[in-house]
């Protein structure tokens, strides 16, 4: 059978080694490459849904806007985050009441409906608590806003779907299912333009739901909450009929309503509309199930923006105690009649959840995360680990590390480094912008100043971080302009040929050239100056709602070409793609050539990206799913726009797309972000690729690259930052490549990093971003899993001196292995305790290395470079002097481990040689003592490894100073020096006392076995003994 | 040339068609033929492996005892201390602590558990159905580059904090070889409740006709994990009867 399993594996490595760039998918490529995050969390993000089990009070779930699901086992301490493969955009959360360990449902599709929401793709089942995941259908319900699941039967689910919000849509209503999910019937149904906002099941009868009907719009320009369909119904028999219940509501048309059950009192039950008339809106109450209703309420905190705020939750035992999410979040203890503020905690509440046996805990989801209280949310706490924060936008810097800039929805603007000691800490983040953050530059090579503004450019900042001075430098409209229109999300840029210069886009491109003190306009108005879509101050539908958030025809990106400063492109939110060769004198507009080549008009420009490789090329990315067009569109030109070609299709890339990222060496390593997650192509987009090694299925709202690091970062609009370490692997990825059974990458030089460890001050509850590895990273395409026979990986000198082993990755497509830059550890004195200095491995010197896997019968190599970082504070000469000390005392350690190897052998045959000879008695035994004394001489032999430990030893001070001296950077104290000259003599009377025993009383041993013809015991020579390559 | 291209398209067209009506069984018959065939594992009563961890370029040598009835050690020695770990001797689970070098026993739970594990040997899937466990397909995956079956093994429930937990693991086997190459496991107490503990395998090399992985990676999903590098596999050891016990203070 093994041979088979050997010529199977020989054969379908015939078959691979056919594959070619084209046919690879991501998970055959990508390997050992792993993204890693870096949050942060000290501004979370919104969490739109909590769940608590109806038993276990220790496990909560949680749904957020852009950052998938996460679960707690622990009562709300520490969170998980469990749906990373799936849509990241949640609408409701819910727990089978009969099976609540193992089976849990998810909606997906937010429906706390902003600008900036994302989409769902349906809903979602689990039976194991939360470990695996499966699809159950509802694909373009867009938005789950409810899961009701039968108390005794799990198999029959009702849901309510809100549905498509950026168009018409049929899949909305509440829908049903008998049989687990596999089919559904949509059993009630109002129409294409008014969804289910809310499902509740009565938990007295389920028989019994009530469903409210939300007519509603949103278009990139306006949004319309309201109609005369929107509307609150009920059943009685189990969602085959159901009937309005408006008894007491006012009249007129109704916008969004929300609603809730009192627990423990069904016939109690709150509702908070939205009503044509404004002070009619706000709470109602009934106490007869819903036969009528009477108004308690209209405050401001109860009826401000129903869109996002419509929820309503009641105390578990005192039906008279509510909670409204809103602003700031209300609570009532009269039944809705008064309303009083909640604790002081991030604005916009989405939801509130009571704990089971303590009301009194209460965890609340707000758009700056997850808030829990001990007191009924009259104080709040912040829960620190949930890094589910969305970035509009993030850029780099170049510095020594790098720092990540970025903008976050309701959370400022920020910048943090890209590593740090102990890891990305909340504490290494700095704010450098309030309101909702978006575009944020650092200056290209005066990093203390940066960029920054928030929504609609009501401000934009100039913020010096040594003077931590901001200066407002807004563009203001001067005589003869029209209104500027600033998109929410407004493009700034800076260049890379004139690093005091700055764009900003209204509907002009505007230019400075001395850092935002003097602007100057360089174009004409680039939009389609759409009237129609110029009303933002009618938006909103019955309750105004005029944010800035809808504000249209605007520039939403700007590209200087990095080879041709007068070649600028701009792109607009209502489809146009302008460009100018001569630094705004002309522009043309090259959308028609867009619209020629398949694009959709009026599709919303999202981001331009000027070649580095060719000033006429250019790539656009463009999103339509303010049309309701889930399609992906990613556009290239050659010809200054005069011609456009599509780089992707629908079927290789699922989500509409807003990010992308050209490489700065291989034109054909492309990036290109989508509402599901990353994809890269290797072939100039003939074949894309998803990358999922630790890469959530999160929207990229923007993706920037590091041109020292090789880094591509991601500004993901759920997980916070992420970023996939070096990908210059990938560039060098070809059909003649993986044709090979192993090939080594080329890598750059390697500079060892010799900062300090300090660092990790953040408690168990708080998120820590990852670092990257550091080491060398020795990078290597396998075309197959190596899964048979040995494969190891070892480290040479040039000279082809072993230095040390490494434990080989080998996965199919590119592994990394990481070299710390160590040789190996001396082999050290066996003793009864461990001597910590001696686990030390010494670094090796700067030079290159020749690097050896063996795999199977073939040999492969490749040599990598090391060297000392440039800003070291030592000197050649200091460090040669640290390694020469280093080499002695490690030898020096070996010395003393071969020498108590000695002892130890001859003790051992002594003893067991004098149980079996009366003859050798007398000479053994004083062997013995001779031996046992010098051991205790030089080795701890009692005590243990904490505090019952012994007086160090030779062999435990030889190894502290060793270490000490190895660990080090630059060259030994005089101190140090002074105790390695003790170490010497001490060493060295050791030695002499050992061959005095060698020359006396071992010898006479030895002299006393050959005579009694026994075997002396066999001593391994010294090279043999301290051999590390096996 | 073309003979053999037309045989590699045979051979590719069998295994898509075998891989459409794969089941449960099918797998781990192909599984089991694979690595030796369930004759051969069910007689063997044990085995030992030596092996080796690098920790920051210092080797560390281990022997792993595993036997037929439960019992296992792991023995490592570290500058001339020898140390045991996940000792259990078929009712007694204990280790040395680290600090004072004594023996120590393992909580209650533990000994349980190990109890309760002692009918894995010496894989968890050979007679799984009167263990009483139970197996599950699940939806291909890719792992490691390479396509895998999924299988669900539920083992009869463990403890965890006091309560009785079910106890899953998700094992991936290569499609193209049905060799086992990667598994999961939730991790049911501690702060590291609900992580996944996942175990990498390779380098399989024959032992008496016995395939075994010469390479074991342990460690949590998406983090980063050291090799167990076994050098040598030795079957059916003889061991005294005292090697397993508890030595005492």
């Amino acid at each position: 059978m093994i041979k088979i399993v050997t010529a199977c594996a020989v054969l379908f490595s015939t078959v691979v080694s056919a594959q070619s760039v084209s046919d690879l998918k991501g998970d055959e490529l990508f390997g050992g490459m792993k993204a890693r995050h870096i949050g942060p969390a000290l501004m979370s993000g919104r969490v739109s849904d909590i769940e608590g089990h109806p038993s276990d009070k220790s496990t909560i779930y949680i749904g957020t806007a852009g950052g998938g699901v996460w679960k707690s086992q622990d009562g709300g301490v520490h969170f998980k985050s469990i749906f990373d493969d799936y849509c990241q955009s949640i609408g409701t959360v819910a727990i089978d009441p009969k099976d609540p360990d193992k089976t849990i449902w998810v909606g997906t599709g937010e429906v706390w409906t902003r600008n900036s929401t994302s989409v769902g793709d349906g809903i979602y089942k689990s039976t194991d608590g939360g470990t695996n995941w499966k699809k159950m259908g509802l694909e373009k319900s867009d938005r789950i806003s409810s899961i009701q699941i039968h108390p005794e039967n799990s198999d029959v689910i009702f849901v309510g779907v809100q549905g498509a919000l950026w168009g018409s849509s049929e899949e909305r209503g509440v829908f049903k299912t008998t049989d687990g999910g596999l089919t559904w019937k949509k059993i009630f149904y109002i129409d294409k333009n008014t969804g289910c906002s809310d499902l509740v099941m009565d938990p007295s009868n389920s028989d019994v739901m009530y469903a409210s009907f939300w007519e509603h719009r949103r278009t990139a320009w306006s949004f319309s909450s309201g109609g005369a369909s929107s509307a609150l119904y009920k059943t009685t028999d189990g969602g085959k009929t159901w009937n309005k219940i408006h008894k007491g509501f006012p009249e007129g048309k109704y916008g969004r309503i929300a609603f809730a059950i009192a627990p423990s009192d069904s016939k109690i039950l709150y509702s908070v509309v939205e009503s044509e008339d404004a002070s009619k809106s706000g709470m109602y109450r009934s106490e007869d199930a819903g036969a009528s209703w009477s108004h308690t309420n209209a405050d401001f905190a109860l009826t401000i923006r129903p869109f996002y705020f419509a929820r309503i939750v009641v105390h578990p035992t005192e039906p008279n105690t509510i909670m409204k999410a809103g602003l700031f979040g209300s609570v009532s203890k009269d039944g809705g009649k008064t309303f009083k503020q909640l604790g002081s905690m991030h604005p916009d509440i989405h939801d509130i959840w009571f704990d089971i046996n303590d009301p009194d805990k209460v965890f609340v989801g707000t758009d700056g995360g997850l808030y829990r209280s001990l007191n009924g949310a009259k104080t709040m706490e912040r829960i620190e680990n949930l890094p589910i924060c969305q970035f509009y936008h993030v850029a780099t810097d170049n510095q020594e590390p790098y720092n990540v800039y970025g903008g976050l929805q309701d959370n400022g603007s920020w910048f943090g480094p890209s590593r740090s000691p102990g890891g990305v800490e909340a504490r290494d983040w700095e704010v450098i912008g309030v309101g909702d953050g978006f575009r944020v530059y650092p200056h290209p090579t005066e990093p203390h100043i940066m960029y920054s503004e928030m929504q609609g450019a009501e401000t934009v900042w100039r913020y010096d971080s040594k003077a931590r001075q901001t200066k407002v430098i807004t563009p203001m409209p001067a005589e003869g302009d029209p209104k500027l229109r600033f998109n929410w999300n407004a493009p700034i840029t800076t260049s890379s040929n004139n690093p005091d210069r700055l764009y900003i886009g209204s509907q002009f491109v505007y230019i400075s050239n001395d850092r935002g003190d003097t602007w100057k306009k360089i174009s004409g108005d680039l939009t389609t100056n759409d009237p129609a879509k110029q009303n933002q101050a009618e938006s909103g539908g019955l309750s105004i709602d005029n944010s800035g958030a809808e504000n249209h025809c605007t520039i939403f990106s700007i590209a200087e070409s990095t080879l041709d400063e007068n070649v600028i492109w701009a792109g607009t939110d209502d489809g146009n793609v302008q460009v100018t060769n001569d630094g705004g004198k002309s522009w043309s507009n090259t959308t028609e050539a867009l619209t020629a080549a398949g694009l959709p008009s009026n599709t919303w420009c999202y981001h331009i990206e000027a070649s580095v490789f060719d000033k006429g090329t250019a790539y656009a990315v463009f999103d339509g799913h303010t049309k309701n067009d889930p399609n992906t569109y990613c556009y290239k030109t050659t010809d200054f726009g005069k011609t456009w070609t599509s780089i992707v299709k629908n079927e290789h890339v699922y989500g509409f797309a807003r990010a992308f990222q050209e490489d700065f060496e291989n034109p054909d390593l492309l990036f290109l972000g989508t509402e599901f997650g990353l994809y890269i192509t290797i072939d100039g987009g003939a074949n894309w690729m998803k990358f999922e090694n630790n890469m959530p299925a999160t929207p990229i709202h923007y993706i920037d690259m590091q041109a020292k690091t090789n880094d591509v970062i991601l500004g993901t609009h759920g997980r916070g930052i992420i970023i996939l370490d070096d990908v210059s692997a990938l560039r060098q990825v070809t059909n003649e490549v993986i044709s090979n059974e192993l090939y080594f990458m080329d890598v750059p030089a390697f500079t060892m990093d010799e900062e300090s460890t300090f660092g990790g001050t953040s408690t168990e509850t708080q998120f820590v971003g990852e670092n990257p590895r550091s080491g060398a990273r020795i990078s290597y395409y396998l075309n197959k899993r190596h899964t048979f026979g040995k494969m190891s990986m070892k480290v040479y000198g040039m000279d082809g001196k072993f230095i040390t082993k490494l434990s080989p990755s080998k996965k199919k497509g590119l592994n990394t292995v990481y070299w710390n830059y160590n040789s190996m550890a001396p082999k050290v004195a066996g003793g009864k305790t461990f001597a910590a200095g001696a686990f030390f491995a010494p670094r090796v010197p700067a030079d290159s290395y020749k690097i050896e896997v063996v795999k199977g019968k073939n040999t492969y190599e490749t040599v990598i470079e090391v060297k000392y970082p440039e800003n070291s504070v030592y000197s050649l000469s200091e460090r040669k002097y640290q390694q020469e000390v280093t080499k002695k005392l490690f030898d020096m350690n070996e010395q003393l481990a071969y020498m108590v190897y000695q002892l130890d052998t001859w003790s051992k045959h002594a003893k067991r040689k004098c149980k079996k000879e009366t003859k050798l008695v007398k000479t053994a035994t004083k062997l013995i003592t001779e031996l046992t004394g010098l051991k205790e001489d030089v080795v701890i032999t009692t005590g243990d490894n904490y505090v019952g430990r012994a007086e160090n030893q030779l062999r435990e001070d030889l190894a502290d100073v060793y270490g000490t001296i190895g660990g080090n950077v630059g060259p030994p104290t005089s101190s140090q020096m002074a105790n390695v000259e003790l170490m010497e003599s001490d060493l060295a009377e050791a030695m002499d006392a050992w061959k005095s025993i060698e020359s006396g009383t071992l010898k006479k041993y030895k002299a006393a076995l050959a005579k009694l013809e026994i075997k002396e015991t066999k001593i391994k020579t010294f090279e043999d003994f301290t051999k590390k390559e096996k | 040339m073309k003979k053999i291209l037309l045989s590699i398209a045979v051979m590719s067209i069998s295994i898509v068609s075998m891989a459409q009506d794969v089941t449960v069984e099918t797998i781990l018959d192909n599984y089991f033929e694979a690595i030796g065939g369930r004759d051969a594992w069910n007689e063997l009563e044990g085995h030992v492996m030596k092996a080796s961890v690098d920790n920051q370029g210092m080797e560390i040598p281990l022997e792993i005892y595993a036997m037929k009835d439960g019992r296992s050690i792991t023995n490592i020695s570290v500058m001339g201390m020898e140390l045991s770990q996940g000792a259990f001797d078929g009712e007694v689970s204990w280790g040395t602590n680290f600090m004072s070098m004594k023996p120590e026993l393992s909580d209650d739970e533990t000994t349980e558990n190990a109890k309760r594990g002692s009918g894995d040997y010496p894989d968890p899937f050979l007679n799984y159905a009167d263990k009483g466990y139970t197996v599950e397909l699940m939806e291909k995956e890719t792992i490691d580059g390479i396509e895998c079956f999924k299988l669900k093994l539920t083992k009869n429930p463990m403890l965890a904090d006091g309560e009785e937990v079910d106890n899953i693991g998700y094992y991936f086997f290569d499609t193209e070889n049905y060799v086992l190459v990667y598994q999961e496991q939730e991790i049911m107490t501690g702060e590291m409740k609900g992580e996944v503990a996942v175990t990498t395998l390779s380098d399989y090399q024959e032992v008496e006709g016995l395939m075994f992985p010469f390479s074991i990676s342990q460690g949590m999903k998406d983090g980063e994990s050291q090799p167990l590098e076994i050098t040598e596999i030795e079957l059916n050891p003889e061991v005294d009867e005292d090697f397993f016990s508890f030595p005492g203070e």
